[in-house]
This record gives C-alpha cells, structure tokens and sequence, in this order.
C-alpha cells in the first residue's frame, strides 16, 4: 500500500476530481430544475472538500481539514439547505428561460474552460517540475473555468435565485484556485470567506424573497423598471 | 478665537519673512505618497501674511455681523467650515507636497461652498453654490492632471523634488505644464473667461465670507500661478509671460466694464475682484516677459507691483465688502438703485467705504496708487529695454491699465454717489442706522492699514527684498527709493518717481488753499438764496435723482459692442406721444460669456451624458455583462504581455 503515501498518486487523484467539478459546472449551465441545480452545488462543494482533505492529507497541511470540514458543513449541507427552503417559499420550481439557449450556453461554458486553460498557462512554468507546479496547473485552470461559468451562470439566468447559485459556484472557483496554489490561505482568512459566503447567502435569500413579494416574480429583468 | 490665531499667525509670517529663512516642518503620515510637508519660506509666509490680516478685520467684524443670523441659522456650523477655510487656506500656502496641496484645496473648496450656500433658504444661492463647485472642480481637474504628470516625470510629489528635477524637463512638457497650471489655477484666481462663479458665489455668500473669499481664496489660485513659474518650472517661455499678460489685460477690462453696469453693490464688487485680479496678472506676466529677456531689475519691478498689489488688493476688499456687508445690513438690499443717502444715517460706514473706494481706484496717497503706479512703472519700462515685436505689447498694455484704473474711478463714484449720496431712494434706506460697533473697528482696521500702507509703502519695500531674492535673485529696496527713503522711484533712469507721503502733503496743502479761496471769496460775494428750479415740479424726490444705470448710461453706449445692450420702452399716452400716461423702460445686458460659451458647452456636455446613458440600462444582467467581458479581456490582455 506504498502509493497511499505518494505525492504523484494523490495528484492524480485530485486532477481527476477537478475535472469531475469542472464537468458538473458544465452541466448546472445546461440545468433548468432549480432544485437540481442546487443539488448539483452540494455536489461540487462535496468534491471540492474531497479536493481539499486530499491536499491536507498528501501535504501534511493538517489546517486544510478544517477547511474541508467547514466546506462540508457549510457549502455541501447548510447552504444548499437554506436554498431549497427559500425556493420552496417562494414556489417556483424551474427556470422558465435563460436568456440564451441551452446549447448555446453548454458551448459558451466550453470557450470559457478555454479561456481559463490559457490563462493558467501563463502561470505555469515548465522548468519548475515540482509537484506542486504540476498539481497548481491543472487545478488552477479548473478553478479560473469555475469561476468564468459561475460569472455566466449570473449573467445568462433571471431569477435572483440562480444568481445566487452563480455567485455560490464562482466563489467555490476561488476557493479552488485557494486550495490548489497556496495549500489553503490562513486560518483566518479561510474563516472571514465561509463566514462572508453564509451572510451573503442569507442576505440574497431576504432579497429574493423581497424581490419576489413585490414584484410578484423572481425575475431581476424586472429591477430594470427601478431605474429613474 | 479665530482672531487671536490670525494674529500669532500674522507675527509669525512676518518674523519669518524677515529672517529670510526657510523651515521645513515634517509630520510623518501612513500613506505612502502623502508627506505631511510644510514649508515657511517667503512666498508661503507672505500670503499667510496677508491671510492672517484680513482675517484677524474680518473675525472682529464677525462677531457683530453674525448677529444678524443669530436666531434662525445654525453658528456653530458656520464657525465651524469658517476655522475649516482658514485651515485649509493655510495649508495651502505652506503645503510642500503635491497630495497635501491637492487634499487642502479641495478642503478649502468645500468649505467655501458650504459657506456660499449657507442661505440656502433661496434657490439663487444654492445655484451660486453648485456653479462655484463645479467651476473650481473643473480647474482642480486640471490641477490633479498636471501634478500627476509633473509627479511621473520628476519622480515624486514633494516640492523640493519638482524643483530640482525642472531643468529636466523638456520644453515640450513644461508648456504642457504650464497650461494646465494656469487653467486650474486660473479659475480659482477668477480669470476671464472661467470667472463665472465668482459675481454669482460672492453676492450669494454672507459679506464676511464674500470678503475672505474675494481677498485671499482668490489669491490661492495667483499663488499657485507664482509658485508654478518660479519654483516648478524653467524660467517660463516668451509665450507663457504673454499668455500670462493678456489673460490680465482681458480680465482687468471686463472686469471694470462689467462692474461699471452692475446695479448690484456686490456683485459690482465682484466683477472688481475679476478686475484686480486682472491688474494681478497683468503684473505678474510682466514680470515673466521680462525675466525671459533676462531684464531681472525690470523683473523685480513688476513683481513687487504684483506682490504688493496682492495684499492691497485683500485690505481694501475686504474693507469694500464688509462696508457693503454693514449696508445690505442696515438696509436689507444688495440693489444700488434702493439705497441712497446713507452717509447721514451711517457716516462712518459711509467712510469706510470711500476709503476702500479711493484706494481701489488707485488714487493717492493710499495702497492702491502705490502698487498700480508700480505696475505702470514696470509696463513703461518695458517699452525701452525689450526687443521688437513685443515692446508694443508694453504701452498698450499701459495704456488699457490706465484705461480700468478711470473705469474703476467711475465705477466707484457711482457706488459712493448713488449708494451713499443725495436722497435716500427707498423705505429701507430711510431706515437705515449705525452698525454693530466691532463691525466698525474691523473695517476701521483694514481703512486705516490702506492709508498705512499707502503712505507708508517706501518704509515697506525691505519686507519684499527676500521675496524677490527667492524668485528672481534681486535686491529690490534699494533702487526702488530715493531721496533718503522718502521717495519711490522705478528703478531705472528713465522711469518716473513718486513719494506718496509728500503727495498726501500736498494734497492737505491744495485742499487747505482751496478751503482758504473759497472761504475768502464766499464772504466777499453776496450769497443768495432760492429754490432751485425744479421743472415745475413741487419739490425734489428720490424720483428727481440720478440712477446707478443712468449714471453708467454713456459707458454702455460707448462699449455697446460689448455689452450687447437690449432695450425696450413702451410708452402709453392718451392724447398725444408727448403727454405719456405711463412709460416702462427695460434695458439688460447680454452676459456675452454665459450665452456665447458656457451654455453651448453645457448643450454639449448634456447631449453627450445622454448618449452615455444608453448604456446605464438599469438591468442587471447589462452590468454584469459589463464586467463580465472586462474581466475575460484584461485578463487575455494579462495572458498576452
């Protein structure tokens, strides 16, 4: 059972899981189903704690399982909770119509792992053939990709509540992109992100709600009539 | 309290002016470019000077004239940005960094403006308000551009760096430098054309305020021109001095002009400020002009002229504006047409202010005359020592001084003689009475430092020695008196001189001669008595009197071109057009800037704004679009480099 404690094996694994996240990114772009979209959120935030209690177990960075466990807790359980409840109340259960088409989005959310491809390679420096470089590459593409795909999730959908996951899966980008170059960013900091992240969420939630009681619907092409 | 400061203030400016010295005063900052920098040399210590006079008048005169507020408007929040205006004002002089400077000019904007609107209850004077934050936001643009440039090519943002690096700049980036100085600066020194917020903020503002503002605020932007040529840059080109020059010429004449039309007391003495400021510049160009010819005694002429007429200019307005301050007092009217016999109800105002007058009017002996017959000296001498093209430029530029010194005359005869002369021209005017009594010894203050500094300018000229020696290397005092001391000269062989203490002399002695003739010839003559003729009309009126536009009326016809004057008289009679029942006469005055060239500027400016607002759709989805495709392509461009 050598391999459990090889670098080279525990890099391969987590290459594998990144890419497992970048294809459920790609997927909540084509998802209609509210509901499925915030269980496709638990999922990924599952993954990216898998990611991160990998890292702290072939790194020997024992903080990284707090991390992981706060991700757990707070990105795969607490959060997606919140969420269901808060579309429950508000009773819409499926986007009625982005504002560009599926297949169009899919191919969209394809240029944009494109794009984070080649913005991590000019990061990526070939004579550092350390392992660490290697894991920070493909990571590290992975990681802009989610956050380029979340940034258009907010822009291609209506209702604030898929804003809200738009802004939940660019956030899990950055935590990525966190984990994979520095091996998890200081207690303190790590703290301040997931505390941030749950506030932003509830205030959202009260928005929306609000958004939804006055305006009779969750759809912010409506907030346009605020305007002066 | 603001007093007390004003004079440690002031003895602490003058000692340091004297010591010749420089300090430098560091307090440490946790910015990284901001250097909490003072520095007291010459220059900054004697507009501080100056400040620190006019305001210790001014804080006196306050405490009576606020008074007036007293129940209805908040005081603490007027002393409150009134200590904040003298702060930054300060700050301003002595700043020796870019960012301090910037951060006290804004401070001292935007105490100003709450100062100018603080009778905000009329929609004029918040207008007056907006129109002075915009108009000194768009010269501070200029500014904050300029420093910056100047900051990346010299290598830093203090004072001392700007010096040292200047002979590295190339001609190029200094006149660049040196334009957008001036604009900004310009602005706040009330320059033509950007000289619109001031007749609209100094009539808006409390008089106390209108004269600090007209006295000092104005001279932060003639300072920044001062410290601009001679410490920032090269010795400024040709160009520049005649750029400087002819703003003057163009200022101080529609200054004057504008003020002569004005049936408003302060907003005529607004258009006045425009106008001294002019003869500032003037000055002051003169003094670059010659200094590019390598003329420096010329120079230094000039320059005292400049500097000299800068404190003048700050006692004897304010003195104007706090007497016009004590009238709109003690009548409730700003209009000259509603005021009229005032020197009976009120005679030591009425002094006051013709002492102001006088001095404005740069009739000897008081400060005025000294300081414009400087400037005179300095543009005559100019026609002999300088080659070709541009000697011209000197005596016509005389000779249009000499022109706004009559027009200023006449401008002032009107005030004195409609506002304070024969009848009084309406029900408040009648009820007029004495002001406050420390309103009186602030003005009485200022009055008697005019005639101070007027009989006294020759004992003065030493304080200028540092100031010259700092800016053009000269020793001025001794060639500029004669005879012992008791007399100005210009300096050079050709030039005129003057002593104006003897000249005060003389005029007791003429009057004293006139006053003994007319005593001697009045008992010798048969005095009569009898009712004046008074076109069958009962008795004189205030309706029998002689108006403030009537009195202007030949001027507005001999500049019509400028004035573009419209009238309208619509006359109904009965009978026959000889016997009118009723005649109105209307007459208004093209505001040739406001029509000619900031309200197309404003069409334009809002025309562009709304094709700009095409893109503020208010959807969210727009924005996030926005920043969205911004990001991807700073971040392809950060891939590429």
């Amino acid at each position: 059972m050598s391999f459990i404690h090889d670098p080279e094996f525990g890099n391969r694994i987590i290459t594998l899981m990144a890419a497992l996240v970048l294809v459920l990114q790609i997927a909540t772009a084509g998802q209609r189903w509210l509901i499925s979209t915030i269980r496709l959120f638990a999922l990924q935030s599952f993954l990216l704690a898998s990611i991160a209690g990998i890292i702290a177990y072939f790194n020997q960075a024992s903080h990284l399982y707090v991390a992981a466990l706060l991700t757990l807790i707070l990105k795969a359980w607490l959060l997606p909770l919140l969420l269901e409840r808060l579309v429950e109340k508000v009773g819409i259960r499926q986007e009625i119509e982005p504002l560009i088409n599926v297949p169009l989005s899919i191919l969209i959310s394809g240029c944009l792992t494109l794009v984070g491809y080649v913005v991590a390679e000019s990061f990526y420096h070939p004579e550092e053939t350390s392992v660490r470089a290697a894991l920070g590459h493909n990571t590290l593409a992975v990681a802009i990709s989610l956050f380029l795909i979340g940034f258009f999730t907010m822009l291609n959908r209506r209702k604030a509540v898929t804003q809200v996951l738009g802004l939940l899966f660019l956030e899990n980008g950055l935590f990525l992109a966190a984990i994979s170059l520095t091996y998890g960013m200081p207690m303190v900091v790590e703290l301040g992100i997931f505390f941030d992240v749950l506030v932003a969420v509830m205030v959202l939630g009260i928005l929306v709600f609000r958004i939804s009681e006055t305006f009779d619907s969750m759809d912010v092409s409506k907030l346009r009539k605020l305007r002066g | 309290m603001a007093s007390l400061g004003a004079l440690l203030e002031g003895i602490a400016s003058l000692a340091v002016i004297l010591d010749a010295r420089e300090t430098f005063i560091a307090i440490p900052s946790g910015l990284a470019l901001v250097q909490y920098t003072f520095r007291l040399d010459p220059i900054a210590c004697y507009f501080n000077l100056a400040l620190a006079v006019v305001t210790l008048a001014i804080s006196i005169y306050s405490f009576g004239y606020l008074d007036g507020f007293a129940p209805q408007k908040p005081l603490g929040v007027f002393c409150f940005f009134y200590a904040l205006l003298l702060i930054s004002l300060t700050v301003v002089f002595t700043a020796a960094n870019a960012l301090l400077f910037l951060i006290a000019w804004e401070m001292m904007a935007v105490a100003a403006y709450f100062l100018v609107s603080f009778d905000h209850e009329k929609t004029e004077n918040r207008r007056a308000g907006l129109l002075f934050l915009v108009m000194s936001h768009v010269g501070t643009g200029a500014l904050i551009l300029a420093f910056l440039l100047l900051g990346t090519w010299a290598g830093g943002f203090d004072f001392a760096t700007f010096h040292l690096a200047r002979h590295s700049l190339t001609p190029l980036r200094q006149g660049t430098l040196f334009l957008l100085f001036f604009f900004g600066f310009g602005v706040k020194a009330g320059m033509v054309p950007v000289h619109i917020w001031l007749p609209a903020a100094h009539p808006a503002a409390p008089s106390n305020v209108s004269a600090l503002m007209s006295a000092i605020v104005i001279k932060t932007g003639i300072y920044g021109i001062i410290r601009v040529s001679f410490d920032f840059l090269e010795t400024p080109p040709l160009w520049a001095g005649l750029l400087v020059l002819f703003a003057g010429i163009a200022s101080a004449i529609l200054g004057v002009l504008y003020a002569l039309i004005e049936p408003d007391l302060k907003r005529m003495l607004a258009y006045s400020t425009i106008e001294n400021a002019g003869i500032i510049l003037m000055a002051l160009g003169a003094t670059l002009v010659f200094q590019s010819y390598g003329r420096p005694m010329l120079a230094g002429v000039a320059l005292i002229a400049c500097l000299f007429h800068i404190f003048n200019h700050a006692v004897f307005k304010a003195l104007l504006f706090l007497s016009a301050g004590a009238v709109v007092h003690a009548t409730g009217t700003r209009n000259m047409e509603r005021m009229g016999g005032l020197i009976r109800p009120m005679p030591l105002t009425a002094l006051c202010f013709l002492i102001g007058a006088i001095a404005i009017s740069g009739l000897p002996p008081l400060n005025g005359f000294v300081s414009e017959w400087l400037a005179y000296q300095a543009l005559l001498g100019g026609f002999g020592s300088t080659p070709s093209l541009t000697r011209m430029v000197f005596p016509v530029a005389g000779s249009l001084l000499a022109l706004t010194g009559a027009l200023a005359a006449a401008c002032f005869v009107r005030a004195f003689g409609i506002g304070f002369l024969a009848l009084p021209r309406s029900s408040q005017a009648t009820q007029a009475h004495e002001v406050h009594v420390s309103m009186l010894a602030g003005m009485g203050f200022l009055a008697a430092l005019c005639a101070g500094l007027g009989l006294g300018a020759n004992l003065l000229l030493p304080i200028f020695d540092p100031l010259t020696v700092a800016l053009l290397g000269v020793q001025m005092s001794g060639n500029l008196t004669m005879a012992g001391g008791i007399a100005l000269s210009s300096g050079s062989p050709r030039g005129g001189t003057v002593a104006p203490a003897a000249l005060a002399g003389l005029l007791v002695l003429l009057s004293l001669l006139a006053g003994v003739l007319l005593a001697t010839w009045w008992r010798r003559g048969r005095r009569v008595q009898g009712p004046t003729w008074d076109c069958g009309l009962p008795g004189l009126t205030e309706y029998n009197e002689y108006t403030a536009t009537a009195f202007s009326k030949p001027l507005r016809m001999i500049f019509a071109v400028l004035y573009q004057p419209r009238r309208e008289i619509l006359a109904e009679f009965e009978v026959s057009a000889y016997y009118p029942t009723s005649v109105r006469f209307e007459t208004e005055v093209d505001p040739a800037f406001e029509t000619h060239l900031y309200s197309p500027l404003k069409d334009w400016i809002i025309a562009r704004a709304n094709w700009l607002r095409t893109m503020q759709t208010g959807s969210i989805h727009a924005y996030l679009a926005y920043i969205f495709v911004t990001l991807i392509l700073l971040l392809l461009f950060g891939v590429r480099s």
